[in-house]
């Protein structure tokens, strides 16, 4: 159920603030970051997908049980990738 | 037992609750929670694909640099800024039929499937591209500039990574296109708005899989 209703103007916001990130990640694509740049550009996409999230697909106005749903996700999208990497990584 | 009230007819323009739900409120929180499930397994199909291609970077770094260069970045950009404002459109439509802005939300629907469209153009316009330098999937790759097996790999996963995700615009796209007629004629409101919803989030989703790959094929450089 919802709670807290967004008006149009967060989704503005939100839109331009995409579209800074978006600069932001190719602007710091073009520094010479080394083994950092796949963190950092990775980090700006999670800032972004939390800004769709969040906002467009109203995560801040749902109802726990799609919270536990995303977070549940979210737990094994992690224990997927720690796996994978575990693996490659010690070979 | 149970309260028949809600089998009967529904008066026009009002929705029926289905016989295992109170009310049209629960009826709608399950629509909603349903699709939720639905997209975190989207979410998880590609997090294999994904770390799939962490593995196969992290086994051929250089590689995987190098063939990184040939995506056009220009293009990937123009994409992500594309799939974005679809976003912000889709967003737009939902909040317009919650407010009863039939003409607007039918405009913002229609915004969303011709930038989802554009997406398209531009991709295939990428894989033309490809194609013409000899960048095939799998076995048939034959690209002389960078004839490694590594370089091969990160093909590979492009074309299979973006080549699903295409096939999810299009799936989208087409959900969203049949809600457009409906919605500029009053079918949904306030109290009846999942449908839109649950299409606006498949499209959300699309662009959340697009926020990840765009770094990951165009930015690695």
């Amino acid at each position: 159920m919802a709670t807290r209703r967004l008006g149009g103007l967060s989704y503005v916001l939100a839109w331009l603030a995409l579209l800074v990130l978006t600069a932001a990640s190719l602007g710091a694509a073009q520094l010479p970051l080394g083994a950092l740049a796949p963190a950092v550009a990775l980090g700006i996409a999670s800032v972004k997908a939390a800004i769709v999230l969040l906002v467009f697909m109203h995560l801040l106005e749902s109802s726990v049980p799609v919270r536990v749903v995303i977070a549940t996700a979210l737990v094994f999208i992690v224990l997927l990738a720690l796996g994978v990497v575990a693996d490659v990584v010690t070979r | 037992m149970s309260d028949r009230a809600h089998a009967a007819e529904p008066a026009h323009g009002e929705v029926a609750v289905a016989e295992h739900f109170e009310d049209l409120a629960r009826q709608h929180h399950a629509v909603r929670l349903g699709m939720w499930v639905f997209l975190s397994s989207e979410t998880l199909l590609f997090a294999a694909l994904f770390a799939l291609f962490a593995a196969y970077r992290a086994m051929y770094p250089a590689e995987f640099l190098a063939a990184s260069h040939h995506n056009d970045v220009v293009i990937g950009t123009a994409n992500t800024a594309i799939l974005i404002t679809s976003s912000f459109s889709v967003a737009w439509a939902l909040h317009s039929v919650r407010h009863g802005a039939r003409r607007v939300a039918g405009l913002s629907l229609g915004i969303t499937v011709t930038l989802g469209a554009v997406f398209l153009c531009l991709k295939l316009v990428e894989y033309v591209d490809h194609f013409r330098h000899g960048i095939y999937p799998g076995a048939h790759y034959a690209f002389a500039e960078l004839p490694s097996h590594g370089a091969n790999m990160f093909f590979t996963l492009y074309y299979f990574l973006t080549g699903l995700h295409a096939l999810h615009v299009i799936g989208g796209m087409t959900f969203l296109a049949l809600l457009i007629r409906p919605v500029v004629r009053g079918k949904y409101g306030e109290a009846n708005h999942v449908l839109v919803e649950n299409g606006a989030l498949y499209w959300h989703l699309v662009d959340l899989i697009w926020i990840f790959l765009w770094p990951l094929l165009y930015l690695v450089g």
